[in-house]
This record gives C-alpha cells, structure tokens and sequence, in this order.
C-alpha cells in the first residue's frame, strides 16, 4: 500500500480545520463570565426570595455556564462540523434519556410507589 | 487561520489539519459517551426528586455547602490553568506549561483533599444510609427526647388512674404507646440527619417520625416535615453522583501528573503535541461541567445561607471551635 506523507490538495481533505489556539483574551472573558454566574448561583441558592424557581434557576445558570465553556474553554466555537455534531448529539441522546424516562415516571400513578 | 504546527503526520491521515481534527473528535466521542454515563445518574435522581421533592430538600440541608461552595471556585480556576497550558503548549513555552500543569494539578488535589475531608464529616455526623451507629450528639439528644417521652407516657398512666370511663381509657393508651415509643431502638441514621438539621437555622421540617398524631392537612406549617427514611435515599445518590465525580477528578488528576512528567521530560518540545494538553483540557472541562450542574442539583436546592455556609467551611478546616 502506498502510504503518501505529501499533503494531499484535495479540497475536501483541506477541509480538515487546522485552527489557531485562542488567545488567552477571550478565554480570561469567558473565565470572568462564569465565575460571575457561579457566584449568581450561589446567591440564588442562598437566598429565599425565588421560592420554588430556585433549583429552575441555577439550573438555568448551569445550562449558561456550561455553553460558555464549551463554546470557549472547549473552543467548540472553532470546532469542525463532525465535532459539533457529536456534541449535539450528546446533548440530544441525554434529553432523549431523561424524556422517556420520565414521560413513564410522571404518567404513573403515585401514591402506589 | 492554520495551526503553525510542525510534526510527522501519521500514516492514515492526509495533513496535520486532518490529524488535529481527528484526535479531537475523538476526545468528543468520548465526552458524548460520558455525558450519558453521568446522564443516567442524574436520570435517576430527576426522577426520586420529583417524587420526594420535600425530603430530597431536606437532605440538601443537611449538606456541607460550604465546602462545595469553595471547590467550586477551585475547579473553575483549574479550568482556567489548562487552557493557559494548552496556548503555552502551542507556542513551545514548556516551563509556562509545566507550571500550569502543576497548578491545574494542585488545583484538582485540592478540591480531592476537601471532598475528603467533607465526606469524613459526613462519616463523623452518621450520615451514611443504613448506618447502626448514633452521633455523639445524636445519641445524647436521642436519650434526652426517649427519657421525655417516657416521662410523658407515665404522667398520662398517671392522670388516666384519676379518671375513669373512656377518657382514662384513652390517656392510658396514650400513655402505653408513648412508652412503646420511647422504649424503641433508634435508628441511627433518622436520628443523626435530625440532629444535623437542627443545625440548620433556615430549615424549618419536622421529621415525620416524631409527630405523634396525625400529619394533618398541608400547610405552610408543616410544608418542609420530611421522611428521614428518604433523606436516605438522598444520601444515596448524593454518594454515589458525587463519588462517580471524585474517581473521574482522580484520574484528571492521575493523567495531569503524568503529563506534568512527560513535559519535564521534554516530550512537549514539539509543538504538534499542544494536542495532548488540549485533549486532556477537554476531559478537565468535562469534569468541570459536571460538577456545575451537580452543585445546584445536590447543595442548592435546600435552604442554606452564606452565613451558614462560612461557618461550615470555617468548622471544616478547623477555623473554629464549635457547630
């Protein structure tokens, strides 16, 4: 088999994304935001004002922080196509997860368990 | 703009670009795979907390939040050290490198050393499902609130002998079952989540357990009354959810290290292997992750203050003398 280490100029092999490392400006801008949010977190779940909204909430934050992190941190934001179908697909395989699992717990009759 | 990366490129790949791409999509493969492990633990607990959401409350209560509050911030600014490793690793500053790996490392066995000492709290106050042993201090309540009881089961034996018909009926049964009650053995775990929730000056239940007669209607009286029983199953996945987060930390930790040694060995002189730091930050950031949505969903979702979360850290790292 003839193994050719000459880079290929195929237009779809130089689709391969070969990106920069991102500088350290947006990462310390990301950093910023979601140590912001985990300080919003703890003082939503310290305090009493949201009621019944308070786990929704940091639930909400959580959501945040953690696309900040992969958009940034993760540098999903510079990632090739196939790559951010994988992680769209885990994102989607787990709502699937949580969907039919309780879509069958919360359609069952309660007082019996 | 290209990667100014220099490296053989393996066999099977037609460019540095390809091969880049590759190791990177691989690592997501994988993180997509280990979203769905934690998924079914956090699964699992969606569905206990919809069912029992006053006792899963409860036992957030009675959690060290300070700790958790702490190793927060611990984890996030480890975040912030890999990344700075990888752009030091990009641009061959090894000794930049290596001092983030150290830190990103130092970082993470800290967070390790207060989840150990956070869980050997948790062993100390008798919060382990199943547990057969009291609390010191849950002992000495269990004995006082025991001896009151029976002290009240005799009063009424008492009272029921200077009445007659059916109300001396009823105070001596009143009096028997009270007796009954007192002279049960306890159970330790019910008794020492009570005693750690007594602590709690925002929590307001009583457990189910030691209301005599009857539960009553709902109200905002007793809207926080909880099972200790359940409080258990809590606990449950609280171990299980948080120890699966921990074995993953270790083996960050493990595999930082090793990378830490291999950058003192020069392995990292060639810039194409920024790549392994990035995959390895990939796996750091996943565990990251992780412990932002574990935080809200174990430690935040019963009534905490910041005030009670300070000085839970403060008695944790032995700042201070008493609870």
């Amino acid at each position: 088999m003839d193994h050719d280490h000459h880079p290929k100029t195929d237009v779809h092999t130089e689709e391969a994304v070969v990106h920069d490392v991102a500088a350290p400006g947006p990462t310390f801008v990301a950093f910023f935001f979601i140590v912001t949010l985990a300080a919003l977190a703890l003082f939503v779940g310290f305090s009493d004002g949201l009621g019944p909204w308070k786990l929704t909430a940091n639930l909400a934050i959580a959501c945040v922080q953690a696309g900040i992190l992969a958009f940034y941190l993760m540098d999903l934001r510079q990632a090739d196509k196939v790559t951010w179908l994988i992680a769209a697909s885990g994102v989607f395989w787990t709502s699937l997860f949580f969907l039919f699992t309780l879509t069958d717990y919360l359609t069952r009759y309660l007082g019996v368990l | 703009m290209a990667a100014n990366v220099n490296g053989p490129v393996a066999h099977h790949f037609n460019n540095m670009g390809q091969q880049l791409a590759t190791v990177r999509m691989g690592m997501w493969m994988f993180m997509a795979t280990e979203i769905l492990f934690f998924g079914g633990a956090f699964c699992a607990y969606a569905v206990y907390r919809l069912m029992y959401p006053k006792d899963f409350e409860a036992g957030s209560a009675a959690l060290n939040v300070g700790i958790a509050s702490v190793n927060t911030f611990l984890l996030l600014f480890s975040s912030l050290t890999i990344t700075l490793a990888i752009r030091a690793a990009y641009t061959s500053r090894t000794k930049a490198l290596g001092r983030y790996l150290c830190l990103t490392t130092l970082l993470g066995v800290a967070f390790l050393g207060l989840k150990a000492r956070e869980y050997h709290m948790d062993y100390e106050e008798g919060l382990i499902p199943n547990v057969s042993t009291l609390s010191p201090e849950a002992k000495e309540k269990h004995a006082a609130r025991m001896a009151a009881l029976a002290a009240e089961g005799d009063r009424l034996e008492a009272e029921a002998k200077t009445k007659s018909g059916s109300e001396a009926a009823e105070l001596r049964e009143r009096g028997i079952e009270l007796k009954a009650r007192a002279a049960q053995p306890p159970v330790a775990f019910n008794e020492n989540v009570k005693v750690v929730l007594s602590h709690n000056k925002a929590f307001k239940g009583r457990p189910l357990d030691e209301q005599t007669y009857d539960v009553g209607t709902p109200s905002a009286a007793n809207a926080h009354d909880y099972d200790p029983f359940k409080v258990q199953l809590f606990f449950m996945f609280y171990y299980s959810m948080t120890g699966l987060h921990v074995l993953h930390m270790i083996i960050g930790v493990g595999l930082l290290t090793w990378q830490y040694v291999l950058t003192r060995r020069g392995f990292f002189d060639h810039n194409a292997r920024f790549v392994y730091i990035e995959v390895m930050s990939l796996y750091w950031h996943f565990v990251d992750m992780v412990w932002m949505f574990l935080m809200p969903l174990l430690y935040l979702t019963g009534p905490h203050t910041a005030g009670e979360a300070i000085e839970m850290f403060k008695k944790s790292v032995g700042m201070t003398g008493g609870h």
